[in-house]
């Protein structure tokens, strides 16, 4: 589980970064919903993938 | 209202018109649609054209159409020729009117069906509500204080309100098997590149599947047949030869081995209960566990958000104040989803896929709940899950998510016991067997286990 203080550390940088400008008014839906999806990516992130395994895009030259 | 192929059966008899149908679809739409508000367009004058067009055609002798007469709706993101694709937003409203309908719309027209209107969506499909602030929330037609599910909510509502017999949707996460599930439809969510998307509103490229809803199997079924078919302008769509279920429909569930989605999918209350009613229906004794389900159901949260964003970035950094409050807070959140995390989910996909593939070497269907249980209350925020009250509106796509994240072709099949409202059960077939799980689908039809029975009102 992420600290929720990084979380809107990282939310107001990278916004910036980006060029996407918060409302304050959106910035506490936007640091909840970024925490959520913090929460989903840790599950995928801690399981071990082995090297070979690529991802399936449908792409084609 | 009749089923389509029953309204297509009176039409070739000339048990009645089309028009006459038409005109007893648009009155009943009128009537009833003011408590649902599935409908965010009716397209009458099209639609008495179409069915003159088909009665012309009758009296002319010329060969029908596969569901010549059958009315039919869409979901607000197909495009319909000379009217705005809403997608449920404010901001696509000041887009152009479409130039042409959407790749399956077009093959269900040339099938002869005809379109009563498009259906009122979660704005850009990230929901599974219709709670839509723009356009209103959908109710449902079993109880008008629930929602009807989403993000195809008029699709479900439509449906199960006898406004249509058949309403075309999409399913990212679970889009078309929420909505029947909540409403009490039968719907299908194809294989992932099995129907072209082309001419239809994306939220999330990876995941995105279309697919109708309907009140029978058959419908189902022949509405699916006459939407396949290869169309290089959506480069997902997988080009495959037809591969029509109806013929087959009838073969019943013998010769399929069946076995229920254990561990992640176990599910309790009336979800379990319908699993278990079905399974027992079917014979269906073996459990097999899908390995890392939580993990999958996660890898599709990190790819919607950050795939449903990208679309949106230019109006998320210019004018997020038009967007719905239901989906804003989520789009900005996304466009913010470090890369890395998107990559490994996009591998994890990969991998899970393989773990899947390998279960359907011994097994040919797997049997789970569509939803954790039946639609919640229009505004309800929160639902108690051993003892624990979590945020409602994301937990309805628990099952959904793993099983969409990997393509999978599902029907939900809906079950209802007197006095309460409906709860689907998903039916899990091996990629491009949609016909296995149909025919699944049409034995417990048929046996009475399921129960798609409209609303009166």
């Amino acid at each position: 589980m992420p600290d929720p203080t990084d979380i809107e550390a990282y939310v107001d940088a990278t916004a910036q970064l980006i060029g996407l400008p918060l409302d304050p008014a959106h910035r506490p839906g936007v640091v909840l919903n970024l925490g959520r999806i913090a929460q989903m990516a840790a599950l995928v992130m801690e399981f071990p993938l082995p090297e070979e395994t690529e991802p399936a895009p449908v792409y084609e030259p | 209202m009749l089923d389509a192929l029953a309204a297509t059966q009176a039409v070739r008899s000339g048990a009645a018109s089309a028009v006459e149908i038409t005109e007893a679809a648009l009155a009943h739409i009128r009537a009833r649609n003011p408590a649902l508000n599935a409908f965010t367009e009716v397209t009458t004058a099209r639609a008495l054209a179409e069915a003159r067009t088909i009665d012309r055609r009758r009296a002319q002798g010329e060969t029908l159409g596969p569901l010549a007469g059958a009315p039919f709706a869409v979901k607000n993101l197909y495009d319909i020729e000379g009217l705005v694709t809403l997608a449920g937003s404010k901001i696509d409203a000041e887009r152009p009117p479409a130039a042409t309908d959407a790749f399956i719309l077009r093959k269900l027209s040339a099938a002869g069906a005809i379109l009563l209107g498009a259906l009122n969506m979660d704005e850009y499909a990230y929901g599974f509500t219709t709670e839509n602030t723009h356009y209103g929330a959908v109710h449902n037609p079993h109880d008008p204080a629930h929602v009807a599910g989403g993000s195809s909510g008029g699709s479900g509502a439509a449906v199960a309100g006898g406004l249509v017999p058949i309403a075309l949707a999409s399913d990212t996460n679970g889009s078309i098997r929420v909505p029947s599930s909540f409403c009490g439809t039968f719907g299908l969510k194809p294989t992932y590149g099995r129907l072209s998307r082309s001419g239809t509103r994306p939220f999330v490229a990876s995941l995105d599947h279309l697919g109708p809803l309907t009140r029978t199997v058959g419908d189902l079924a022949a509405s699916y047949d006459a939407m396949q078919g290869a169309d290089p302008r959506d480069p997902a769509c997988a080009g495959r030869p037809i591969e029509p279920a109806s013929p087959i429909l009838e073969h019943g569930a013998s010769g399929l081995r069946i076995a229920v989605a254990g561990g992640y999918f176990a599910g309790s209350g009336i979800a379990a209960e319908a699993v278990a009613t079905v399974a027992k229906a079917l014979g269906a004794t073996r459990v097999v566990d899908i390995p890392e389900a939580a993990r999958a159901r996660a890898a599709a949260f990190v790819i919607s958000a950050s795939e449903g964003a990208d679309l949106h970035l230019a109006d998320l950094k210019t004018r997020a104040r038009d967007f719905d409050p239901m989906t804003r807070d989520r789009f900005l959140a996304g466009a913010l989803v470090p890369a890395g995390w998107v990559l490994r989910a996009q591998r994890f996909r990969r991998w899970y896929r393989e773990q899947v593939l390998a279960l359907f070497r011994d097994v040919d269907i797997l049997l789970a709940p569509a939803t954790p249980g039946p639609a919640p209350r229009i505004g309800q925020e929160t639902i108690e899950i051993d003892g624990v009250a979590v945020p409602m509106r994301p937990f309805i796509g628990v099952y959904t998510q793993p099983l969409s994240f990997i393509g999978l072709p599902i029907v939900a099949a809906p079950l209802r016991k007197p006095g309460e409202l409906p709860i689907g059960v998903q039916i899990i077939a091996a990629p491009w067997r949609e016909a296995d799980a149909l025919r699944v689908a049409r034995a417990l039809e048929r046996d009475g286990v399921t129960n798609a029975e409209p609303t009166l009102g």
